[in-house]
């Protein structure tokens, strides 16, 4: 149980990163690579400041800004500078990494002994179920940590999903989603598409580096390796996400983000403990989304190949 | 009014692809003025339109509208004097949003863009009542995407949402060129409507010669990235579209003339 509910606490954080990835394949389809260097950029300033003893929503919020300015940077390295979007992000994901180690100042901050929101939360949780170490929750026994952990996550999630939904139905919101749907047309309309590109890879990072802000005071510690592969596992809770509401409403393909990335979550998890080899997860989620690329047109191709008639 | 002063575009150039896409064209037009433009394939109309539009900046000459040094503005920037459809169906919405939204976008054509909503009630019941207008029975589908209705009545929308903010200048690229007949006659009659109800300075350029007999006040002839006749006054009100297939003739022999004038040049003087 403690693995499931840990798996899904996980699923959730790092929903946020899929929602960043969604904004910036999905809605502007701009491959962001950039998404590798910003979680772990969220996880290295905030870890940083709390070990300087910030106030850990401050912290987690100054992640956040620094993801947007990453995301900025990518922006105008493709806009006004007009490299290749695929090369803007790669650039910019291979400086964040000597960026974080210099924040850092090595490789691993751990936060053991600092106070944490993943700390703030867990007393919280102690308090609400009057309990020092373990709870009932619908007839299960589960740590107190683990419980409190899971709905404060998913509590922050919904918000963030909220705010973000409600975002793209304002007059910016809408523009944005008309920058990646037609910018022909969006521009003979009065917007400028290098702006609003550049405002959402700038959100999209933000997004991303709070998953990393978030993860890093879950686990417990940030490091500097922990954003690879990370562009790929949002993809992968992208595609699911879209798998399971088939649908082309904004609403829902939030959710089905969110969904998607706790599902995926777990099926790892699922993976894991049934004897998956840890050192083939990357190798397999990259092979799950090419499948999943690739199989709508083959799908198609299919359904409409000539069917051999009878001999 | 619009004030277009000896532009020229020159596209590749200095390479074996050097294309002059518009040779020095100047034209003004009044403020209510309805233009037609009309040529050959290559003559330059389209490019006039998007060197208007700022889809590029011309090379040389200069553009004034509404009393504005408008020739360095970037598209965007134009957008908020200028309403444009465009021949494609497709270019003019945002396919996978709804058609509500789509016109809520043109509601702030040119505006600032904040966090207010985007569709708000007033504007919900005011853009019913104009789609109702269209008669294509869309009002009730304010909330369908747009990529799932047919050309002629994304084309139809499309010029709802260029003229929903009265544009200091319309442009209309050949916008039913894609559509069929019916659908084209409808887009047509709509255009029409709009133009003369709004009293809108339009450019519009036509394939047609039916279409720009019956509409507009004015009728340019392009070739070569020139203006080649302008007609307006008693000679517009003259003309027939068997008029202007002569014209289209005219220039045809020339054409068939030069190589061959050409040719003999060349064989007695090089």
């Amino acid at each position: 149980m403690t693995l499931l509910l840990g798996a899904t606490t996980i699923g959730l954080i790092l929903a946020l990163l899929a929602l960043g990835v969604y904004l910036s394949f999905r809605i502007f389809n701009f491959p962001d690579i950039t998404a590798d260097g910003s979680i772990t950029l969220g996880a290295s300033v905030t870890a940083t400041l709390l070990v300087h003893h910030w106030s850990p929503w401050l912290a987690t919020v100054a992640g956040f800004l620094a993801g947007m300015m990453a995301g900025t940077t990518t922006g105008v390295l493709h806009t006004k500078f007009k490299i290749n979007g695929l090369l803007s992000g790669i650039l910019v994901m291979t400086a964040l990494y000597s960026i974080n180690l210099h924040i850092m100042s090595k490789s691993n901050v751990p936060l053991l002994n600092e106070i944490s929101l993943a700390t703030q939360i867990e007393h919280m949780g102690h308090a609400a179920f009057h309990a020092e170490t373990d709870v009932n929750l619908f007839g299960w026994t589960v740590g107190v940590r683990d419980a409190a952990m899971l709905l404060g996550v998913l509590l922050l999630v919904a918000m963030v999903g909220l705010v973000l939904y409600l975002f793209f139905r304002t007059n910016l919101g809408t523009a944005m989603r008309a920058t990646g749907d037609n910018p022909q047309m969006i521009r003979a309309l009065g917007v400028s598409v290098d702006f609003i590109l550049i405002l959402g890879l700038a959100l999209s990072n933000g997004l991303i580096a709070l998953a990393g802000a978030l993860l890093a005071q879950y686990q417990g510690f940030a490091d500097v390796q922990m954003g690879i592969g990370m562009v790929v596992w949002g993809l992968a809770s992208v595609i699911i996400g879209e798998a399971l509401v088939g649908s082309h409403r904004i609403g829902l393909l939030i959710t089905g983000a969110v969904m998607g990335s706790v599902l995926f979550r777990l099926l790892v998890a699922i993976a894991l403990r049934w004897g998956l080899n840890p050192n083939d997860l990357k190798l397999i989620t990259a092979a799950f989304v090419f499948v999943a690329l690739i199989a709508p047109a083959l799908l198609r191709k299919l359904k409409s190949a000539p069917k051999p008639g009878p001999a | 009014m619009l004030e277009i002063s000896g532009i020229t575009k020159t596209f590749n150039a200095r390479s074996p692809n050097e294309v002059r896409a518009l040779r020095g064209v100047s034209l003004r037009l009044e403020t209510g003025s309805f233009l037609i433009i009309i040529g050959t394939n290559g003559s330059g109309k389209s490019t006039l339109l998007n060197a208007v539009a700022g889809t590029f900046i011309a090379d040389t000459g200069s553009i004034k509208l509404a009393g504005k040094d408008i020739t360095r503005w970037p598209e965007h920037q134009r957008a908020k004097l200028i309403g444009r459809v465009f021949q494609n169906p497709f270019s003019g919405t945002a396919p996978n949003m709804s058609i509500a939204e789509n016109l809520a976008l043109a509601a702030r054509r040119g505006r600032p863009r904040g966090l207010g909503w985007a569709l708000g009630h007033n504007l919900r019941s005011s853009l019913r009542d104009r789609i109702r207008a269209l008669n294509m029975g869309l009002e009730d589908r304010l909330d369908n995407a747009i990529g799932s209705l047919s050309g002629g009545q994304r084309q139809a929308l499309t010029l709802l949402m260029a003229s929903w903010l009265k544009p200091e200048l319309l442009l209309l690229d050949e916008h039913t060129a894609a559509l069929d007949p019916r659908s084209a006659d409808q887009v047509i009659r709509l255009t029409h409507q709009i133009i003369h109800g709004d009293k809108l300075t339009t450019l519009m350029v036509t394939h047609s010669m039916q279409q720009a007999v019956h509409l507009g006040d004015r009728i340019v002839m392009m070739h070569r990235g020139q203006v080649l006749y302008d007609l307006h006054g008693p000679e517009r009100a003259r003309v027939r579209p068997e008029d202007l297939l002569n014209r289209f003739e005219e220039v045809r022999h020339r054409e068939q003339l030069d190589p061959t004038v050409a040719e003999i040049l060349r064989r007695n003087y090089v």
